[in-house]
């Protein structure tokens, strides 16, 4: 039922996003792919917390259940990811002129496309069902370790030309009220999406494991 | 407690000395380290034809030498076992505790061993002033201690993959990244003779440990059988 609910929220955010929304100030009619931008980055950081989440789930408990939907997580965290790069650099390309530059958003971003590479190869190149899911739940839980220092770190090096984070530091918001609920919407549209083709993928794979091993037992 | 710890200091000694009796014997990690470092920085240096380096630019390569040759033989101290099928059986028998940090120590020395090799080989081919060994000394030694530290348990990881060469730097290189960057900029300063600012020991400190920490925590869930 709530995918349901999941399709006509999506189909509104859409909606809103195309005719709702007033263009922005110095933007224009740009500023509609911050709506694509914004949640999908959201996303492929989210991803990377929940694929741990599941990893420290899988390493307590053996279930292989967490395994597959820390792997699905990861998989598609990947695919966000890669979709956030992308939709960024046309992004930065038309406002400020360079596809790339090593923004810190970019590089963290960055990073993480690393991180979800290597943890898909990983994988791939594991055989044994058991040893691939502890390996690559220990992978995903030392990464976790690791990134939040590049928070700390890269802002010494690069200067930012991303605007402030829509909380910013005062703690007040500036920004249009009907962009913030829009961009708010758009962002829990896209966090459902992504749990939905976790559990989808995670399913999946429980269903093919299953055939294989009807298969090989007659 | 104090007896349980220095049984536990005894194994990890164990460990540390049985890696670098089989390394004294066929020196087989370190010649391959010590052959690619000199391979890098000579085709570097070679192509440069003697160009002189902004203090930036120095630093960077400093770091990606030294990344890429202990990329070249860190990952041994696992995959060894695994050929030799020792691994779980020495597991077993010295703790799983005391052979991740004997393997550590190991890679410890080792790469700290290459650094012997690698400063005054790159004071000689570019032509670099150092001017505070001292800070020189404390940014390497906690660079390498990261390297050594994520190195060894990424090693541990890829032991029962296929590719172990190639994903060992896949899998090391982005874990090691804040590390890298904030040892870049300190070494930058350390040639541009400028005091290091004090914040880039205390990062570079603080991710040692939390990998060190996260390390030995995880460490014990890749042996349950």
């Amino acid at each position: 039922m709530w995918r349901y609910g999941l399709a006509i929220w999506t189909a509104v955010v859409i909606w809103a996003v195309f005719y709702l929304v007033p263009p922005a100030e110095g933007l224009g009619e740009l500023v509609r792919i911050a709506y694509f931008h914004i949640p999908v980055a959201w996303v492929s950081v989210l991803a990377f917390f929940a694929a741990a989440w599941w990893a420290c789930r899988y390493l307590k408990s053996g279930e292989g259940q967490d395994d597959q939907k820390s792997a699905a997580a990861a998989l598609l965290g990947f695919v966000f990811c890669l979709l956030a790069t992308v939709s960024g650099a046309v992004f930065a390309k038309l406002t400020w002129g360079a596809y790339w530059n090593w923004d810190p958003r970019q590089t963290t971003i960055f990073v993480l496309l690393l991180i979800y590479g290597a943890y898909l190869v990983l994988r791939a190149s594991l055989e044994d069902e058991d040893v691939r899911a502890r390996i690559s739940s220990v992978y995903a839980l030392l990464s976790v370790v690791t990134v939040p220092f590049l928070v700390f770190v890269i802002p010494r090096f690069y200067a930012s030309l991303h605007p402030e984070p829509i909380i910013n530091r005062a703690g007040n918001l500036d920004m249009d009220p009907v962009m913030l609920y829009v961009l708010l919407a758009a962002v829990i549209a896209c966090s459902g999406i992504f749990f939905w083709l976790v559990s989808l993928i995670a399913s999946k794979q429980k269903l093919s494991a299953v055939k294989v091993k009807g298969r090989l037992e007659g | 407690m104090p007896q349980n710890l220095l049984l536990w200091a005894r194994a990890i000694q164990a460990v540390l000395k049985k890696d670098a009796l089989g390394e004294y014997r066929s020196r087989y990690i370190f010649a391959s380290l010590g052959m690619f470092t000199l391979i890098t920085l000579s085709s570097i240096s070679m192509s440069l034809g003697g160009a002189d380096l902004p203090a930036s630019l120095l630093a960077a390569l400093f770091w990606v030498i030294l990344f890429f040759s202990a990329m070249s033989g860190l990952s041994r101290v696992f995959v060894q076992e695994q050929d030799a099928g020792t691994l779980v059986a020495l597991c077993i028998y010295a703790g799983a505790q005391a052979v991740l940090f004997g393997k550590l120590l190991f890679n410890l020395i080792l790469l700290t061993g290459l650094l012997f090799i690698i400063v005054p080989l790159f004071i000689l081919f570019f032509n670099v002033q150092v001017w505070h060994w001292g800070e020189f000394a404390a940014v390497t030694l906690l660079g390498v201690a990261g390297l050594a530290s994520v190195s060894t348990l990424t090693a541990a990881l890829v032991t029962p993959a296929k590719g172990k060469g190639t994903l060992f730097t896949v899998l090391t290189f982005p874990l090691l990244l804040p590390q890298f960057l904030a040892a870049i900029q300190a070494t930058k300063q350390v040639f541009s003779q400028v005091t290091v600012d004090t914040a880039y020991y205390g990062f570079m400190l603080g991710y040692d440990v939390s990998v060190i920490a996260a390390a030995t925590i995880l460490f014990d869930y890749l042996w349950r059988e």
